[in-house]
């Protein structure tokens, strides 16, 4: 039953295959940690042109709404092909890592909006209102009212969609990104059983996401820890239901 | 920009792709179903059961709700013909869909078991109820209101992670988008439409969700 994988545990286990895995584990996190890190940083833009509570800039409001709800409502999959072949049709050759990378940061920014206003929305009204009074621009009073309040919501379920993203960036392989799923195919593919080729896919994915996972509760207990504002019935942890 | 857009080409399509819609939706609709079923007792399991049983189950969760579910795919789709089982594309997408909805409803409803307080239950217990009341008229209808919003929320998760279905050959929404983008090369088109008719699938879920929960267990679930 197993003969077939148990005759091939020499050749697969070579270190010339450790650093193809190790590269290719490498690709898959810079991935992530890209396309998160840049969907961050234009997430906290979106929402702060969102929060601008002007008539003018009305359409700029829909337009970013309808956004955030677009692209948390369109699958990895099809949204990287989306990518691949409009990137194409305009002409931009690009490697296909930053494909991936750029169809991460376009998910990424709409979900992590979504986590941003949230955050905004947890700090108290009078707390906007008090900075007003003291002729704060708006630009300062999120920096340095709303922002110091909010991260402490903000940071734990955005940590696990950085930790979701390097699972969802398996699918990158399916248009060639030589990143770790696409590592186990070869190995099936030039004749390594799959129990041995995806089953030490499977076992890297782990590696690197229970350790961010456990490192995202910490970071919650932490942050729960230094604020305790938070009173009332124990609802399942952020982390949990924002990974949904 | 030298590509010509062809609308019409794709439009010709569209009752494909609304078959395709239509698989994708019963494929997640079981695969749900079975998961959340699965789901309670793992929980009930997780937070009742003995230490070896708790042990067993929380593995099976970490382990599944920390690997892709792309892999685990692959996993089962080429693995178990290795050992003799062979199962269709659809049955292996549905099994993994199921593995992977277990897991992560389990780590949820664990969530919401774990939110009903204390002295809820010991007010029960004063008044004689018995392990089966006070599941009955305590714990669901605490935690049905609790989790009803991160449910309703994972289906529509599991909506797009069937996306993946595509790759083993299993004809849903994206499958179908596949095969009609290779067959006619209007790939930006086709692929257009099928991301319109996921929103639109998911919009519809969520709006259907969201009044279900209102209706039955007064939740103001939020549709956007």
């Amino acid at each position: 039953m197993f003969q077939h994988a148990l005759a091939q545990i020499d050749l697969f286990f070579t270190w010339q295959n450790g650093i193809l895995w190790l590269r290719a584990m490498v690709t898959t996190l810079s991935m992530a940690a890209l396309g998160c890190g840049l969907g961050f940083a234009l997430a906290c833009v979106l929402v702060y042109l969102r929060s601008w509570p002007s008539i003018a800039l009305l359409p700029v409001r829909i337009l970013l709404i309808a956004y955030v709800e677009i692209f948390r409502r369109i699958p990895f999959l099809v949204l990287i092909f989306l990518v691949l072949f409009g990137t194409r049709a305009l002409g931009l050759r690009m490697p296909l890592f930053w494909i991936a990378c750029i169809t991460v940061t376009v998910m990424a920014t709409a979900f992590i909006a979504e986590i941003v206003r949230a955050g905004y929305e947890s700090v108290h009204r009078t707390q906007w209102e008090s900075a007003t009074v003291m002729n704060f621009g708006r630009l300062r009073t999120v920096l340095f009212v709303v922002l110091p309040q909010a991260w402490t919501v903000i940071i734990p379920p955005a940590f696990s969609y950085f930790v979701m993203f390097i699972k969802e960036t398996s699918l990158a392989s399916q248009v060639g990104v030589y990143e770790l799923m696409q590592t186990g195919k070869y190995f099936n593919n030039v004749g390594i059983s799959p129990f041995l080729a995806f089953g030490t896919c499977l076992l890297i994915y782990f590696a690197l996401s229970y350790p961010l996972t456990r490192l995202g509760w910490h970071i919650e207990r932490r942050l729960k820890h230094r604020f305790r504002r938070i009173a009332g019935p124990v609802l399942p942890s952020a982390s949990v239901t924002a990974s949904l | 920009m030298d590509y010509t857009f062809q609308w019409g080409v794709a439009f010709k399509y569209l009752p494909d792709l609304l078959g395709g819609a239509w698989v994708t939706f019963h494929l997640t609709f079981i695969g749900f179903w079975i998961g959340l079923a699965a789901a309670v007792f793992l929980a009930v399991g997780q937070t009742y059961g003995g230490r070896g049983l708790r042990r067993a189950i929380s593995a099976y969760v970490v382990f599944f709700t920390n690997t892709p579910s792309l892999v685990t795919a692959f996993f089962i789709f080429y693995g178990l013909p290795e050992v003799g089982i062979l199962w269709s594309p659809y049955v292996c997408i549905l099994v993994n869909l199921i593995l992977n909805a277990a897991a992560f409803l389990t780590d949820v409803i664990r969530g919401g078991v774990a939110s009903v307080r204390i002295a809820e239950m010991e007010a029960a217990e004063t008044l004689g109820f018995s392990m089966l009341q006070k599941i009955r008229y305590v714990i669901v209808p605490h935690i049905a209101k609790v989790l009803y919003a991160p449910i309703s929320n994972l289906y529509i998760v599991f909506i797009l992670g069937s996306a993946l279905a595509a790759i083993f050959g299993v004809e849903e929404l994206t499958g179908t988008a596949f095969n009609i983008a290779s067959d006619t090369f209007r790939t930006i088109e086709i692929y257009t439409l099928a991301a319109g008719i996921y929103v639109a699938m998911t919009i519809i879920a969520s709006t259907i969700l969201a009044l279900a929960g209102r209706w039955a267990f007064r939740v103001k679930a939020r549709i956007f």
